[in-house]
């Protein structure tokens, strides 16, 4: 993935993390030392891809605390009455707005159609072949790091 | 003087969203309905008095665009003003919106304000005569934090 490309795509998912989920994201350019990416551990793994004009799919992998906080943040629900089918519609729409937003620059002229996101849990996930590969973009947040990885052509 | 609305998006979590924004909003609500796609959209008005529909673009089975225009092409619900709320924001697909007769767009992310906002326009322009009963405090209420 080019530098421009990432660095458009962490301008356009800054905004809408912070307009709707009150998160904010720093760009990680490696996992910081501290991170145990070769731990398994619960995640949110949210799909969407696109075609027409510009042809592409990226998948979000959200850690767990993260998915759970921007769906209590944006349903404005308690901690214990969360369930995992809104932390995964949750996951779908940001995707969907991500991504959405994301092309409403890389194809101004609308010549792509998004198709329906999908999410699932991941039980035992370990990102370590993500947090290594050229596709992946990474951002630290205050629940964790969110793993992006994606092709636009 | 309440406003029956319909709300049209596949995510669960947009339509509670949105139907707390509209609550926030002020508008005073009669009844609110929710689809999970156009063609349930359509069920719903059929069978319901709608005043103001707020959909998405990019629903499985049928999408916004195919909602709009089932119901511009129907004499009985035409006279219903419809708002999109989407992600779709290109240019190409505003204009086709436009011609179809869209009355609103809503680009996500989106502010509660912006929502406020379009809808307090698109309710003056339909029923201006029932927007004139509505409390002037409802209508100032600027505050519409989550």
């Amino acid at each position: 993935m080019d530098e421009s490309l990432r660095q458009v795509i962490f301008e356009t998912f800054s905004d809408v993390f912070e307009k709707m989920f009150f998160t904010f994201l720093e760009p990680l350019s490696a996992v910081p030392a501290s991170e145990q990416v070769g731990d398994a551990g619960k995640f949110i793994l949210a799909e969407i891809s696109y075609s027409g004009g510009n042809n592409g799919n990226f998948c979000f992998y959200f850690p767990w605390e993260l998915a759970k906080n921007i769906t209590i943040n944006f349903l404005g629900v308690e901690d214990e009455d969360v369930k995992l089918s809104q932390i995964a519609d949750t996951a779908a729409e940001t995707a969907n707005m991500a991504i959405g937003s994301l092309l409403g620059k890389l194809d101004p002229k609308g010549q792509s159609s998004l198709a329906i996101p999908k999410a699932r849990e991941l039980v035992d996930f370990a990102p370590v072949s993500l947090s290594a590969d050229a596709e992946t973009c990474m951002f630290n947040t205050e629940f964790g790091i969110l793993y992006v990885k994606g092709r636009h052509e | 003087m309440a406003f029956n609305i319909l709300v049209a998006d596949d995510s669960e979590t947009m339509r509670t969203v949105i139907k707390k924004t509209v609550e926030m909003s002020g508008v005073p609500i009669g009844e609110f309905h929710e689809a999970a796609n156009g063609k349930e959209a359509l069920a719903i008005l059929e069978s319901n008095w709608i005043d103001v529909i707020l959909s998405d673009i990019n629903m499985p089975e049928m999408g916004g665009m195919e909602l709009l225009k089932a119901v511009s092409a129907n004499e009985d619900l035409n006279r219903i003003p419809l708002i999109f709320i989407t992600t779709e924001s290109s240019d190409a697909r505003m204009d086709e919106a436009k011609k179809l007769g869209v009355a609103g767009y809503v680009k996500k992310p989106f502010q509660p304000e912006i929502i406020k906002s379009i809808l307090y326009d698109v309710l003056e322009k339909a029923y201006e005569h029932r927007m004139v009963d509505m409390p002037a405090d409802e209508n100032d209420d600027d505050d519409m934090d989550f």
